[in-house]
């Protein structure tokens, strides 16, 4: 009997623990659930934000036509009493595990995003690995326009869009996890992916030869896919403070060190009209940064090689005084772009998006002589020395032609 | 508890099951908001401090083999006073893990189980260790054996596959907020090694007491490594955790482990280990609790003891009124706990015991 009895109490005590973890459960469903893949944040009309949501329609697998997305929008006065709206709308909770994106249209950028940044990092839902993307447009036309042309599926586009950073540098691969870490930190500053709609011509103010010198909206793309990121967008805090185009982009990537290889174009030392593409697919950077006179100066120091890319007839680029030259070329030229962009961050944006912050800190013994050096605001009378060292080699296939 | 006795891997392992769970929750956390950019300086030296205390304290429990804190505490002021340090001990015991299970659960409760009330979460918990000690101890000795070692390698893999993610430059400036904060203010931190408060109960319990000097040196050395990974961890990903506070920081570290698109939210499998180390430490702690309270009341069952222990636990665990409260408690009053009562005033009893011991073993050769 009284082993009918233990047996009992057991059956009831798990009834009692299964069908509390119920609700949990319910609210967890993927019946019950909307999965959100893009948050996009504009200016309302008639409340303080308007913010978008693109959803997928929950069908997978290996087809080859596109899975439509679906854009809603709502008017709030903040991104919690927007999810609140729209799950009201759509009769089914909003999930944002699966977001891949927050899109800030610049208009909203340039106000200040803490708010935002810090509610979605409180979201237990959200990965740190989202991406932020600032669009030089609204968000709602940014989320509306993205119809990757080579993927099905508009969350893969998400997902392998940013992986061009590694081997171009022209986008970085900037997540809110990041960003958030910088907001807080006093010994940098944060940044974004640049995003906008392609105008699907040539941009007219495009000057000739400055192909590297592209940014989102200011391109010279033409073709099917809507939306484009190319370039970064600074903030001074939590606030836009301007951007950042292709090439540019490359030297923060550089100084950083986050991308493996790399195409730059620099002038043939023999003729001066012409350009040689390089590859460049091994680079040491170092920084160092010292404080002379209550002023920071920072040497990078950098040791590169490539392989020239481009060939054209009577080429001889088996030479090695030649190659030398070409050398030295490619020494001028990138400490020049970098030298340009790194007083652009500090004399222009006044914003230590580079991290020479965190190194700085090294100088210090303690954490009051630090903050009382008061880096951020420092970093704008910085002093810049770039050495290149580069060693290019002959090309892959033809050495000479 | 008095059929089987703790082996000594078994016995390094309990030891470990307190900082494991203990830095889960919000221990590195604490450690860095005392120390800040100075924490793996402060935690190499807090576990070389910890070293010399542990050898300290067995050298006190040398003249008294085969005894534990209690029978010491009786042989130095009597059973009164044996009693009384039991029920504080109990009272230790019993409210920390409580306190622990509480902010466990409710962190559990904002990732996972956003709409189940609380109370059946924490009483998942409770059912669970009752159980396991109404089996024998070597079930939750064994249990532990294998348990504890996950999750020492998971902190190691989370360290390891972070490491991508990291900027050593965070432990700049070297000394934090300075060499008095790093060094005098910052040995508060050894509140970190709470698990020594079991190194007083072993003694008695041990297979091999011989190896007691070695159960209690491998152990701090552990604790300290262990304590190191998981404080450089967080340290080197975040800039935030010295100012900010954010639930479970080891947690957070999980969520930026990914291994191309595909190994990615790695975080569920660190929850699962954790609450298994959980359910470890709440038996322990419920083990020993009971071989306390059967030692100041001679009670011969102690089956009769679980249940009310806890329930004591569950009592304990809902009085918080909110998370603030209870995470209060961890982050700060546990720490005093620590220092004023398992450190200093049973090492006192130890010291003073050793010196009656020393008068009387003087007057007899009078």
């Amino acid at each position: 009997m009284s082993k009918w009895i233990k047996n009992g109490f057991i059956i009831i005590a798990l009834l009692i623990l299964v069908f509390s973890f119920t609700p949990s459960y319910t609210s967890l469903s993927i019946d019950n659930l909307a999965y959100v893949v893009a948050i996009g944040i504009d200016k309302g009309e008639k409340e303080a934000y308007k913010v978008t949501f693109q959803f997928t329609t929950g069908t997978s697998g290996q087809s080859s036509e596109q899975n439509p997305s679906i854009i809603n929008s709502v008017e709030a006065s903040s991104i919690d009493i927007a999810i609140n709206l729209m799950n009201a709308y759509i009769s089914k909770e909003l999930n944002l595990s699966h977001c891949k994106v927050i899109v800030f249209s610049e208009e909203v950028a340039v106000e200040g995003i803490s708010d935002f940044i810090y509610t979605f990092i409180n979201h237990a839902q959200l990965r740190p690995s989202t991406n932020i993307i600032i669009s030089r447009t609204t968000a709602l036309s940014y989320i509306e326009n993205t119809e990757p042309i080579l993927e099905s599926l508009v969350t893969k586009y998400y997902d392998v869009f940013p992986n061009s950073s590694k081997y171009t540098g022209y986008v970085s691969n900037v997540t809110i996890g990041e960003f958030y870490n910088a907001l807080v930190c006093d010994t940098c500053e944060p940044f974004g992916i640049l995003g906008g709609v392609s105008t699907g011509k040539v941009d007219q103010t495009f000057k000739s030869g400055n192909d590297f010198y592209v940014r989102s909206m200011e391109t010279n793309f033409v073709g099917e896919q809507g939306s484009e990121n190319l370039g970064l967008a600074v903030f001074k805090e939590d606030k836009l403070v301007g951007e950042l185009n292709a090439i540019e982009t490359l030297c923060l990537s550089l100084v950083r060190n986050q991308v493996d290889s790399f195409l730059i174009s620099v002038p043939n030392p023999d003729n001066e009209d012409e350009k040689i593409d390089i590859s460049i697919n091994n680079r040491n950077l170092t920084s160092k940064v010292e404080i002379i006179n209550g002023t920071p100066f920072i040497t990078i120091n950098g040791k590169l090689k490539g392989f020239i890319y481009s060939m054209t007839e009577n080429d001889n680029y088996a030479n090695t005084s030649i190659l030398e030259k070409i050398s030295e070329s490619v020494n001028f030229h990138l400490e020049n772009l970098l030298t340009q962009y790194l007083y652009k961050t500090s004399t222009v944006f006044h914003s230590d998006i580079n991290g020479f912050g965190k190194q700085a800190a090294s100088l210090f013994l303690t954490l009051p002589e630090f903050e009382s050096y008061n880096w951020l605001d420092n970093y704008q009378y910085a002093t810049f020395q770039v050495n290149m060292e580069a060693e290019i080699q002959t090309g892959t296939m033809i050495t000479t032609s | 508890m008095h059929t089987s006795k703790i082996g000594t891997m078994e016995a390094i392992m309990i030891l470990l099951t307190i900082v494991a769970t203990h830095t889960v929750l919000s221990l590195p956390k604490t450690l860095l908001s005392v120390t800040k950019s100075a924490t793996v300086l402060n935690i190499i030296y807090i576990s070389i401090l910890a070293l010399l205390l542990v050898i300290f304290i067995v050298r006190l429990f040398k003249k008294f083999p085969g005894m534990d804190l209690l029978d010491i505490s009786e042989y130095l002021a009597g059973s009164f006073f044996k009693k009384v340090l039991g029920i504080l001990f109990i009272s230790y015991f019993i409210v920390s893990s409580s306190i622990l299970l509480r902010n466990f659960c409710e962190c559990l409760k904002i990732v996972y189980f956003p709409d189940t009330d609380l109370l059946f979460l924490i009483v998942l918990f409770i059912v669970a260790i009752c159980i396991a000690n109404r089996l024998s101890f070597t079930a939750t000795l064994k249990t532990n054996l294998l348990v504890i070692p996950i999750v020492l390698v998971s902190v190691v893999f989370l360290f390891l596959a972070n490491f991508r993610n990291f900027t050593f430059e965070r432990m700049y400036p070297i000394l934090g907020d300075g060499f008095w904060n790093t060094f005098v203010t910052g040995i508060g931190n050894i509140s970190a090694f709470g698990g020594i408060a079991y190194l007083y109960f072993l003694p008695p319990l041990l297979k091999k007491p011989e190896q007691y000097k070695k159960i209690a040196i491998t152990s701090v050395m552990i604790t300290g490594i262990y304590l190191l990974l998981t404080v450089a961890t967080i340290l080197f990903m975040f800039s935030f955790f010295i100012t900010e506070e954010e639930i479970m920081p080891l947690f957070s570290a999980a969520r930026y482990i990914e291994f191309g698109t595909f190994f990615q939210r790695l975080e569920s499998i660190f929850l699962l280990i954790w609450i298994s180390a959980f359910c470890c430490y709440l038996s322990v702690v419920m083990k020993f609790s009971v071989h306390i309270l059967q030692k100041i009341t001679l009670l011969k069952d102690t089956n009769i003891l679980i249940p009310c222990i806890g329930l004591s636990m569950l009592a304990i665990t809902l009085f918080p009124e909110n998370y603030a409260i209870s995470k209060f408690y961890e982050n700060t009053i546990y720490r005093y706990f620590v220092w004023d009562f398992v450190l200093f005033s049973n090492i006192l009893i130890l010291i003073l015991a050793n010196f009656k011991r020393r008068k009387k073993v003087g007057e007899i050769h009078e």
